[in-house]
Parts: C-alpha cells; structure tokens; sequence
C-alpha cells in the first residue's frame, strides 16, 4: 500500500516539475514547484518521517514560496514574463484534485494513513539527539545563517539628497 | 510494488529535470527553482534510506539541509531583487561582469 501511495504522489511531483521546466510564466512555475514540494512532503510521512514533513511544509512551502510568489508579483511591471500572473485551470484543477484525494486518504485512516511506514519512536528519538549533540554546531550555525540571510532582504538605506 | 523503487523513480526523476530547469531556463528565478527542486529530490531519498537502513543522523542531516535551503533561497531572491534594482534584467545572459 504504502509503494502505490507514494507512486501516486511521485506521479504528481514529477509532472508539476514537468510543467515548472517546460512552462514560460514564472509564476506557473513557482506554483508548480509549490504542489511538488508538498508532494515531497507527502513522501517524506509515507517513508515514516512526519516532523521533517511538516518542517519541509513549515520551511518550504510556507517560507521560501511565498517569498518567491512575493518577488514575482514584486517585479510583475518589469517585463511581460513576470507580469503573467494567470495560472492554467486544468492545471489548478488537477492540484487540487491530488490535494483532495491525499487528505481524503489521510482522514479515512485516522490521524497517519495507513499507508505511511509508522515511524520508529526510536529512531525519531535518536534523530532529535542528532541534531543537538553531534551536529549541534551545524545546527547552531545553520540558525545563524538564517538570520544572517533574513537580514540579505533588507533594503539598502536610501541615499541622502 | 517496491517502494525503494519508486522512490529512486520519483527523485530520480525529480533531480533531473531540476537540473535541466537550471540548464534550459534563462531567468535567475527559474535557475533558483530548479536548485530547490534539485534539493528536494535528494531529501527524499535521504529520508528513505534513513528509514531503511535505521539512520538518524541522515534524518539530521536533511533537517539540516532544508533550513540551508531555505537561507539560499532567501540570500539569492535578494540578490535577483538587486539585480532588478540595478536595471540590468533577470536574465542570466545579461550578467556577464563581476563588478561591483
């Protein structure tokens, strides 16, 4: 079970990447890439890890595109590829449909569909005291950058007259 | 129906054609999608063969790399928005100088 549902959901990743490589609006393409890596989030619960799921669905889906949908529309008067924000319906219609028919499969099996590989309590557990002892400094260091690149987008002062 | 296979199937698949998005498309904001797509499909063979082989410190490792990716993400949007800025396009082809 577990093998279809991913099939189903690689399916669906590999042609809305499909459609980000081939399509010309920007905008299109950010879309697509955004049903592709919540399509990677739905295998990431199937292979039996729902923290890093929710955490590429928090970090990617939530942050970075939204953050590059914002830099499209931002740039949208500057040139008639940025300024199509029209997204094709059948295309729209179709994401909704996997994203109709996942959740569907999610609510039907309780709280973890049964498809997913439950996740091992103790390799989460290992994993959490990973991330805070062997690799704390990557982990502190890779917070850091974050910030360091939040503070990329700031604009520059404006120069005084 | 094994899943590593479809798993090796789905990123596979994923990793290339984000490598081709990198190669084929000119805008700097495509080449970014397609480095994100890129690092997605290799999370999720991280993921699985964490799980397969009872690895945690792979699990780590890809907690690791989205939040690198995540601050790629945002340092390169800046520096298309400069780009912007300084009037000279989004194209790759037009950044042919490294000057300041």
């Amino acid at each position: 079970m577990t093998a279809e549902a991913a099939l189903v959901a690689g399916a669906i990743a590999v042609f809305f990447a499909g459609v980000m490589l081939l399509h010309r609006s920007l905008y299109v393409s950010a879309v697509s890439l955004l049903v592709v890596l919540l399509q990677t989030a739905v295998l990431f619960l199937l292979c039996g890890s729902p923290l890093l799921g929710l955490l590429q669905v928090m970090i990617y889906a939530g942050a970075v595109m939204v953050l590059v949908v914002v830099t499209i529309m931002a740039a949208g008067h500057e040139g008639e590829r940025f300024a199509d924000l029209s997204f094709p319906r059948p295309l729209a219609w179709l994401g909704l449909a996997a994203a109709a028919v996942e959740t569907a499969l999610i609510l039907s099996h309780g709280a973890l569909p049964a498809a997913a590989a439950p996740p091992d309590p103790e390799l989460q557990a290992r994993f959490a005291a990973a991330l805070f002892q062997p690799y704390a400094l990557a982990t502190e260091a890779v917070t850091l950058l974050m910030f360091l690149a939040a503070l990329a987008i700031a604009p520059e002062p404006e120069p005084k007259a | 129906m094994n899943l590593t296979a479809v798993v090796w199937a789905t990123t596979g698949s994923l990793f290339a054609i984000g490598l081709a998005v990198v190669t084929f498309r000119r805008q700097l904001l495509a080449m970014l999608l397609g480095l994100e797509l890129m690092l997605a499909a290799v999370n999720v063979a991280l993921v699985h063969h964490a799980g397969l082989f009872d690895d945690a410190e792979a699990l780590a490792v890809v907690a690791l790399v989205i939040a690198v990716a995540a601050a790629e993400a945002v340092v390169g949007l800046a520096l298309i928005l400069r780009v912007r800025r300084s009037g000279r396009g989004a194209d790759a082809s037009v950044l042919t100088e490294l000057r300041g």
